[in-house]
């Protein structure tokens, strides 16, 4: 029996269409695009296959290539070649400089802006520019395997992420084109992806350990709520950290000195690789090339008396966070282990003799914020009508304004439910006073030097009276994002302050527009370009491996005509590398590899041949 | 979207009785309820104006979870929906016995570091303080029903000088404890 529909006024009885929708984990190494299909969430892969984007842009003069093309070339062009972006997002210079350590690139600023930029043969770039390079990826990446352009995304976001590395991720959505449903915290997409929100008053711990940074998370969950009762962490806290113990460990032991830019580089590939050995091995062998070869046996338990102290600083975090949400650590029911660093046995073990219980890790730890991410924006776009799901968030840092004497005061505290709204009333202190200026900073302590400054918002416009008479009401207002905005009003002349924002360390919306409207009206170009560019790579690719080959055995496999054969269509791509479309190209690729089949063939038997020459049947494995 | 009545105070916008005493799991399952209903994550495709009333309404519902939550805030925010002035936390007062009652508690707090057992004493103070915290949420109750809004306003500053020292004790146990 069809039942009549009824709508509440103003809302149409349109039958709901579905949406399209991912979940994007920006990540410092790498990134994934994931989205919920036949009601499954699901990272998407590449054409090879592959779920993971490393977080490396590469630039030419005209375009730019992402995630493995540009790994293969950062060795050989690390000035062009930007990895890691993400630690640079809502920095300022002097951050950068500190970072200029570690990071090869070099550094400029640009007149009347404080975001630095990276100098590149594709110009001087900013985070935020470079970010959205690799969120355009992911999100064509999604647009192509679900068939249609996204309605909107969900970027995750560490928890501590201050309001200017928030307000820089915006930006790059914003500048890829992507229709940002919302920012979200990590380990909450995490316990998202988890999916116990059936379960009933739940405390859920979720340990993040990745790369660079770690992130303690204490949530409740009921009935479909997850609500964040603090969260903290510790930003240059990670992986990476073990593998640099690991690293003086094998210079102490191997007694090197006058370790070059080069050797270094040699110590921590080896530090990794022996790091995750020792994952699933109880011994690993590192051996270095260096003048002569150095080999040497490290044991798990070595390794672990060397990292015990980083794990033990991530467990004072979670003891900090535990205090901070008012709740015990028997009280928690489940550990939720995030990022890649949790799969070292260590960790896993500390952390559950810690909370006393075996933390949930079914999940791949690279994946699942992703995951988390695509249950989140298959919701915000409305295709779960029935679903109750919601997510309440907390402000990582505390809020303040700068008073007199340059100290903090505190007006928004950390850990207070998002979104909020705090008001403060101030008044004039000269006759005829019309504007006032206030400094608005993010952090835990009481100077104002040792906080984040986030803006210096600049009220104008009240109308002047005598000292004193003025009653101006400033709000701030920080959004369920986790972004700031103020706003002023005169309360006896009721006239709204004009507001003009001067970010810290963000970019200002002018150019913001800019660099938008330069990225609209190249969108087409660049798309042409980075398609030429890579069928140009492909082309040398294919060029290297058939002169190779021909080097190797030609002259014994093939006779001259055949080589000739052969020959031919490769010339003829070589001539117009540089001059051809990408077209063009891709066709002269695959009449190269038809031409060359035979001679594929040819090889293979050849080497199957050659391991069976010499052997009895009875040697050979069949 | 429509907007909630802003004019309603806290215990209406909850639907709760305006008393001290009031069921947690009742204040938590109402705000949980409006957040639901208002929260911004409800109105990602709507217009500016209903997306802007979401994070205004979301904002308020989180500041009123807020202050009924916490003993101290819902007791001032007692006094004032009855009308009472509550002077700001910087008013001195004039109750010598009180007074004394705070260097004492003050003193003690900071001797633990000192004695013998320091956790050990931590926990005896943390117990005679939630008694004293007790006894004053009923002094108030009783001021409050008497509806003597002056000695309730004073009860209502003595708990708020509890919590603080409870705040600087738990601090003190978190630095203390052996980690």
């Amino acid at each position: 029996m069809a039942l009549l529909q009824i709508s509440e006024p103003g809302e149409s009885s349109v039958p709901h269409q579905h949406r399209y929708s991912a979940g994007i984990d920006l990540g410092t190494t790498n990134s994934l695009v994931a989205t919920v299909r036949s009601g499954e969430a699901v990272c998407l892969p590449d054409e090879q296959g592959r779920c993971l984007l490393p977080s490396i842009v590469h630039f030419e003069s005209a375009c730019a290539l992402i995630g493995y093309q540009a790994q293969a070339l950062q060795s050989s062009d690390p000035l062009n070649t930007v990895a890691s972006v993400k630690r640079l997002m809502g920095r300022g210079l002097e951050d950068v400089i500190q970072l200029g350590k570690v990071m090869p690139y070099q550094f400029v600023a640009s007149e009347g802006s404080n975001v630095p930029r990276i100098r590149t043969r594709g110009g001087d770039l900013s985070a935020v520019e470079i970010s959205s390079e690799i969120l355009r990826v992911l999100a064509q990446r999604a647009g192509q395997s679900i068939g249609g352009d996204l309605d909107g995304v969900v970027i995750t976001v560490p928890a501590y992420f201050d309001d200017a590395q928030r307000q820089a991720t915006r930006d790059a959505a914003t500048l890829a084109g992507l229709n940002l449903f919302r920012l979200l915290n990590e380990p909450t997409a995490a316990a998202v992806a988890y999916g116990l929100e059936q379960s009933a008053d739940h405390l859920i711990a979720v340990y993040d350990l990745g790369g660079g940074t770690f992130d303690i998370s204490v949530l409740r969950l009921n009935k479909g709520v997850f609500e964040v009762l603090a969260t903290g962490g510790d930003s240059s806290l990670g992986g990476d950290d073990m593998d640099h113990v690991l690293g003086e460990w094998i210079i102490a032991t191997a007694g090197f000195s006058d370790i070059d830019a080069i050797l270094a580089r040699k110590i921590l590939i080896a530090a990794r690789t022996a790091k995750e050995q020792l994952t699933i091995h109880d011994v690993a062998v590192i051996t270095i090339d260096h003048e002569q070869q150095w080999g040497h046996e490290i044991h798990r338990y070595e390794f672990e008396e060397l990292i015990q102290p980083l794990v033990k600083k991530t467990l004072l975090a979670c003891r900090r966070a535990l205090r901070d949400a008012g709740v015990g650590k028997d009280e928690i029911d489940e550990v939720i282990m995030v990022g890649g660093s949790t799969r070292v046995p260590l960790v896993l073990s500390m952390v559950g003799e810690y909370f006393e219980r075996n933390p949930m890790c079914e999940l791949d730890p690279d994946k699942v914020v992703a995951v988390g991410a695509a249950i989140q924006a298959n919701i915000l776009a409305g295709n779960k009508l029935d679903n109750d799901m919601l997510l309440l968030d907390v402000l990582p840092l505390s809020l303040g304004i700068e008073t007199m004497g340059g100290l903090s005061e505190k007006i928004i505290n950390r850990n207070t439910a998002i979104p909020v709204a705090r008001a403060q009333e101030f008044t004039t202190f000269k006759d005829g006073q019309t504007a006032m200026s206030i400094h608005v900073v993010q952090g835990e302590r009481e100077l104002v030097s040792d906080c984040r400054s986030l803006a210096r918002f600049e009220l104008r416009g009240f109308p002047p009276m005598t000292a004193g008479a003025a009653r101006i009401r400033v709000t701030y207002q920080v959004d369920a994002d986790g972004l700031m905005s103020v706003s002023a009003e005169e309360l006896t002349s009721g006239v709204a302050a004009d507001i003009v924002v001067k970010p810290s360390y963000g970019l200002t919306d002018t150019e913001i527009e800019s660099m938008l409207r330069a990225s609209m009206d190249h969108a087409r170009e660049d798309i042409i370009l980075r398609m030429l560019k890579e069928q140009q790579v492909e082309a040398s690719r294919v060029i290297e491996a058939i002169d190779a080959a021909l080097a190797q055995d030609g002259e014994t496999l093939l006779s001259e005509s055949e080589i000739a054969q052969i020959q031919e269509p490769r010339d003829a791509l070589e001539a117009v590398i540089e001059t051809a479309s990408a077209d063009e190209l891709k066709r002269l690729i695959k009449a190269i590899e038809e031409a060359s089949e035979f001679y594929v063939a040819r090889r293979m038997n050849a080497s199957v041949k050659q391991a069976l020459t010499g052997k009895k049947i009875d040697e050979v494995d069949v | 979207m429509q907007s909630p009545d802003f004019s309603q105070n806290y215990f209406e916008l909850f639907g709760l009785d305006p008393v001290f005493e009031l069921d947690s799991r009742r204040l938590q399952a109402a705000q949980q309820r409006l957040q639901a209903t208002y929260h911004p994550d409800r109105y990602i495709s709507a217009d500016d104006r209903d997306k802007r009333l979401s994070t205004q309404v979301a904002s308020w519902v989180n500041q009123a979870y807020e202050t009924l939550q916490d003993p101290v805030k819902r007791s001032r925010y007692l006094l004032e929906i009855n009308g009472a002035t509550t002077p700001d936390d910087s008013s001195t007062t004039s109750d010598t016995e009180f007074l004394m009652e705070q260097i004492e508690l003050r003193e003690e707090v900071e001797s633990c570091r000192h004695s013998d057992d320091p956790l050990r004493k931590c926990e005896q103070i943390e117990t005679r303080l939630a008694q004293r915290a007790d006894q004053l949420a009923a002094e108030f109750v009783t001021h409050f029903e008497a509806r003597d809004l002056d000695a309730a306003l004073l009860s209502s500053r003595k708990m708020q000088f509890i919590q603080r020292i409870q705040q600087q004790l738990s601090e003190l146990q978190f630095e203390l404890e052996d980690f």
